[in-house]
């Protein structure tokens, strides 16, 4: 079914696009998920270290202020994410390690989401030199540790589970 | 010199980390070699863009802390890409952008080491001196030649 879906998607114009464009579009955009990647675990990782109550002469509204790096790092790794899927659609949804990556994707992006609606606010108002609360240690070390997952799944691409759909 | 790239290549260790059935080998290696790429490029580009002028809110004195997660990245990294170049001497070891790509890394350690004296190097770090943010530029501009070459060596013959 999802490669009946990546069978189509490969035969779209959009796809056959980017098959066709420069030899160095590839490479390209795998250096820039590189450096968007440094950009958001650097960055995600410091906040997480500090919620864990490290740092703590820091206030965590200061570190905070420095997501929106974060934040274009990942948008970065989407966009890229997104050139690599529609070029070759089956190479990724035929790749159960691909998933594994989705999955931890969705657990930080809703862990992030937990965060901001529940405890974003009151974790910005703790005085500096005081230790974290252990919602807010949890909260982090599930961000530490799925976005960890989303960086071993995509570099384990293609050495686990690779091949499944390969060749369509 | 092929010789002795080649005799890295066929030791023991080097034909461990290519081809041993194992997730362990190459693959965990070269996942290690990432995970230390974010702890050394994140933190220096949160460092070089403050530096800049973004997000004025953080004092700079607060990021005195990066430099040790730099260092341990840079630690992962070369033991890391040690291993990863025995295993691959002589398919890597005599193309030109693996020589780019040490050189840029060189060129960010010393930029680094400069930096961290300009900043905190017994002044105010929030009163930086002007080539500071010259220093800073670099190191952006280094570390990212060093990320990109280093992908180019899965292409450039």
């Amino acid at each position: 079914m999802i490669l009946v879906f990546a069978s189509w998607l490969h035969k779209t114009q959009i796809s056959v696009a980017l098959q066709q464009q420069v030899s160095w579009l590839w490479p390209f955009c795998e250096t820039l998920h590189f450096a968007g990647l440094a950009l958001l675990l650097g960055v995600a990782g410091m906040f997480d270290l500090r919620l864990m109550g490290f740092m703590r002469s820091v206030p965590i509204s200061v570190v905070k202020g420095f997501m929106p790096w974060a934040m274009a790092g990942f948008a970065l790794n989407l966009l890229t994410g997104i050139v690599f899927i529609v070029s070759e659609p089956a190479q990724y949804f035929g790749n159960p390690t691909w998933w594994l990556k989705v999955a931890f994707l969705v657990v930080a992006g809703l862990n992030a989401l937990v965060f901001e609606t529940t405890l974003g606010q009151r974790a910005a108002a703790l005085p500096v030199g005081v230790d974290t609360p252990v919602a807010l240690k949890v909260i982090a070390v599930v961000s530490f540790l799925s976005w960890f997952g989303v960086l071993w799944a995509g570099r384990m691409l293609p050495f686990v589970g690779a091949g499944v759909g390969a060749g369509l | 010199m092929e010789e002795f790239l080649l005799r890295l290549q066929e030791s023991d260790f080097g034909v461990w980390v290519s081809s041993a059935p194992t997730l362990l080998a190459y693959p965990t290696i070269l996942m290690l070699h990432t995970v230390g790429l974010a702890m050394v490029v994140g933190p220096a580009a949160v460092l070089d863009l403050r530096l800049l002028g973004y997000g004025e809110r953080l004092p700079v004195s607060a990021l005195s802390g990066v430099f040790r997660v730099m260092w341990i990245g840079f630690a992962i990294n070369a033991s890391t890409g040690i291993a990863l170049f025995i295993s691959e001497a002589d398919d890597k070891g005599l193309k030109w952008i693996f020589w780019v790509k040490l050189s840029a890394i060189a060129l960010a350690l010393i930029v680094t080491s400069r930096l961290r004296k300009a900043v905190f190097g017994g002044g105010d770090p929030d009163a930086a001196p002007p080539r500071a943010q010259g220093l800073a530029v670099w190191s952006l501009l280094l570390w990212f030649v060093a990320i990109t070459s280093g992908r180019l060596m899965a292409y450039v013959k």
